[in-house]
């Protein structure tokens, strides 16, 4: 019993310290957005409170030694590009899934093929895409170059999210459908999709945050038009200001909106659901 | 009308089906008996055009099936654990069929709803029709598995043990419901199982399967009383089956030898249906149309109508005999006890070093 109480506290400690860890940096950046400005650094004390850098970031301070960050064009390029990402390798992730379920020859061959996109270093895929991009008279763009490295990035976690879903995925299902005189694609369309939706929605969850922060393949293969990590490092080389850390805490709130939204969406369907049952079994009764 | 012939399929060289023949009329319940592993799953499967063949052909009505693909054969399946769309209610699972079907889609709503509610009445799910699937029991299920087939109108409809995962209860519901609903629209159903008893009470005609063969092709009451080979008499699980030598119109086995059926030659296997053997005293005076062997009791088991008593010979085997309550009075006997087991000897059936039926004169007048 004794001995157990001690494993609690060692357990307990290890778990806040694991908190901290993972939280610690946030709350820290949160906490320093709100120092005064322009005067204010990123770095305690906090001189005074204030809202100056995120009016600062919403370009509605009054003019100061500080330059406004370069976010409005590289924030709209990050977001197109992840979304663009996400369809692309989540339709491509899908149907590899797909194909896998049956075994064909050099299947694990292929297999290994996909995966490398997220083995190799971003670096040297990066470099190496330039280097190809030079040779063969390409322009290095966000929506071309880099846009094709994020593809082949996030396409593997798509595809092994997938294979996961297809893996415990009864096809008994889809047999009865063909039964029914059903062909295969509506029965993909009607039975299947609905049926590893959730899957497929991690696997955009997946592509679009890789996409959206992905850095070393975007910094050699976007060319001058950057997206917004490139954008926030090019700010670093200068000097850190805490509008920095006010938008990294606008851009969190934002998909924490974004999170509760979606939370409140499922529980609403979740308890449609159930209401509708039991108003059933009231009839039935 | 359906016609199979030489189906053959093997998997990773592995025969599961060979050179299987069998036709299946219009209108009938066919019941396909086979031990796990028999290859019964694979015919079914075969048929539905879920797996494709490796030889032979599958003709219906004319039309060769062999390579069609399942979606145009216009055949049902119902599947052991009932696949049912979990995404949709009942009413949406059953009408799935008729609304999204590649040849004569049903696009009317009204037309759909009025079959589908037609079925859902048929099978017994009145009242349902607006549950998710998560929200029924398993012989709830089993019911929108077939009403979502039938409801396409197969021309045959394939039943993947359809009753084996529900309880025995159910079971025996379900057993008469089939056959009714079958009756009710004139639709050929074959059956597939690994239950004798469901092959035997089902089936217009059965049809038994071991090792990818098909051993017999009968009407139950004939598989059950005169099976093509000892295998199937195994299947049937109502025979005793001796095996030995026979010389000189006597059957051999170890230091005993028993008469056979006149007209009987050379034989092989010697069965003994359980319920055709009388326990006598050790002593007991026999009949000169009646056989006999000494055997010492081991237990006995109480199955209500009737009771089932097993026996050990003195070599070693053991018999069944099953005394049904409303012709025998139960007897107590003790473990060890000794105890005569006869039987009529025109009751024997005797198959050949093959496994085949030998006719006799019992047989010849039953057909």
């Amino acid at each position: 019993m004794h001995q157990l109480k001690g494993l609690r506290l060692v357990l307990a400690a290890y778990t806040a310290l694991f908190i901290a860890f993972l939280y610690g940096p946030f709350v820290i950046m949160a906490i320093l957005s709100f120092q005064q400005g322009p005067e204010g650094g990123p770095q305690f004390p906090i001189i005074a409170w204030s809202l100056f850098w995120y009016k600062h970031v919403l370009g509605i301070a009054p003019p100061s030694r500080v330059a406004p960050l370069p976010i409005g064009e590289a924030l709209t390029r990050s977001l197109i590009l992840a979304f663009a990402t996400m369809v692309v390798s989540t339709i491509l992730g899908t149907l590899t899934a797909q194909a896998f379920r049956r075994r064909f020859k050099g299947s694990s061959f292929v297999f290994y093929l996909i995966i490398l996109g997220m083995m190799v270093p971003g670096v040297l895929l990066g470099l190496g895409m330039a280097l190809v991009a030079e040779q063969a008279g390409i322009p290095r763009t966000w929506w071309g170059t880099a846009f094709v490295l994020h593809v082949v990035y996030t396409y593997p976690f798509c595809f092994l999210v997938m294979l996961a879903i297809f893996n415990r995925f009864d096809a008994s299902v889809e047999e009865a459908s063909w039964s029914l005189g059903v062909t295969p694609a509506t029965t993909f369309r009607k039975i299947t999709f609905p049926m590893i939706f959730p899957g497929v929605l991690s696997a955009m969850l997946f592509a679009f945050t890789l996409s959206y922060d992905e850095f070393p393949r975007t910094l050699f293969t976007a060319g001058s038009q950057v997206t917004i990590p490139i954008a926030i490092y090019g700010t670093f080389a200068v000097e850190i200001h805490p509008n920095l850390f006010a938008f990294g805490v606008l851009t969190t709130l934002f998909s924490f909106a974004l999170l509760t939204i979606y939370g409140v969406l499922m529980a609403l369907s979740v308890r449609r659901a159930a209401a509708r049952s039991i108003g059933l079994q009231e009839e039935i009764a | 009308m359906m016609e199979i012939d030489g189906l053959a399929k093997a998997f990773d060289g592995v025969p599961a089906l060979v050179d299987v023949a069998l036709s299946v009329r219009n209108d009938e319940y066919l019941t396909l008996l086979g031990p796990s592993g028999s290859g019964k799953s694979t015919l079914l499967r075969l048929i539905a055009g879920l797996e494709q063949a490796d030889a032979g052909k599958i003709r219906l009505d004319g039309a060769d099936l062999t390579h069609a693909p399942a979606h145009l054969r216009g055949l049902g399946f119902v599947q052991q654990k009932y696949a049912l769309f979990p995404t949709m209610s009942v009413a949406d699972n059953i009408a799935f069929g008729l609304r999204h079907r590649r040849l004569a889609p049903v696009s009317d709503a009204a037309e759909v709803a009025r079959r589908v509610a037609r079925m859902i009445d048929l099978v017994g799910l009145a009242g349902l029709e607006g549950r998710q699937i998560g929200q029924l029991s398993g012989g709830q299920k089993q019911r929108v598995s077939l009403a979502r087939t039938l409801v396409t109108e197969p021309k045959i409809c394939l039943l993947d043990e359809p009753l084996g995962a529900l309880d025995a209860n159910l079971r025996e519901r379900m057993t008469v419901e089939l056959r009714r609903i079958r009756e009710a629209l004139g639709v050929t159903f074959l059956h597939v199982t690994g239950n004798e008893a469901e092959a035997l009470a089902m089936g217009d005609r059965m049809v038994v399967l071991d090792a990818g063969r098909v051993l017999q092709v009968d009407s139950p009451a004939t598989v059950y009383s005169a099976p093509a080979t000892v295998r199937v008499a195994r299947f049937v699980n109502a025979y005793n089956l001796l095996s030995g030598k026979s010389s000189g119109g006597r059957f051999r086995r170890g230091a005993h030898d028993l008469p056979l059926p006149p007209g009987v030659g050379d034989a092989a296997h010697y069965a003994l249906r359980y319920d055709a053997v009388a326990i006598d005293e050790p002593a007991a005076a026999l009949d000169d149309d009646r056989a006999s062997l000494p055997a010492t009791f081991i237990a006995s088991e109480f199955l209500g109508s009737r009771v089932v008593y097993l026996f050990r010979l003195p070599d070693g085997a053991v018999m069944e005999v099953e005394r049904h309550l409303s012709r025998f009075d139960p007897i107590v006997l003790r473990p060890d006890e000794p105890r005569r087991l006869s039987w009529a000897i025109c009751d024997v059936l005797a198959f050949d070093a093959a496994g085949t039926l030998i006719s006799n004169d019992r047989l010849g007048r039953a057909a």
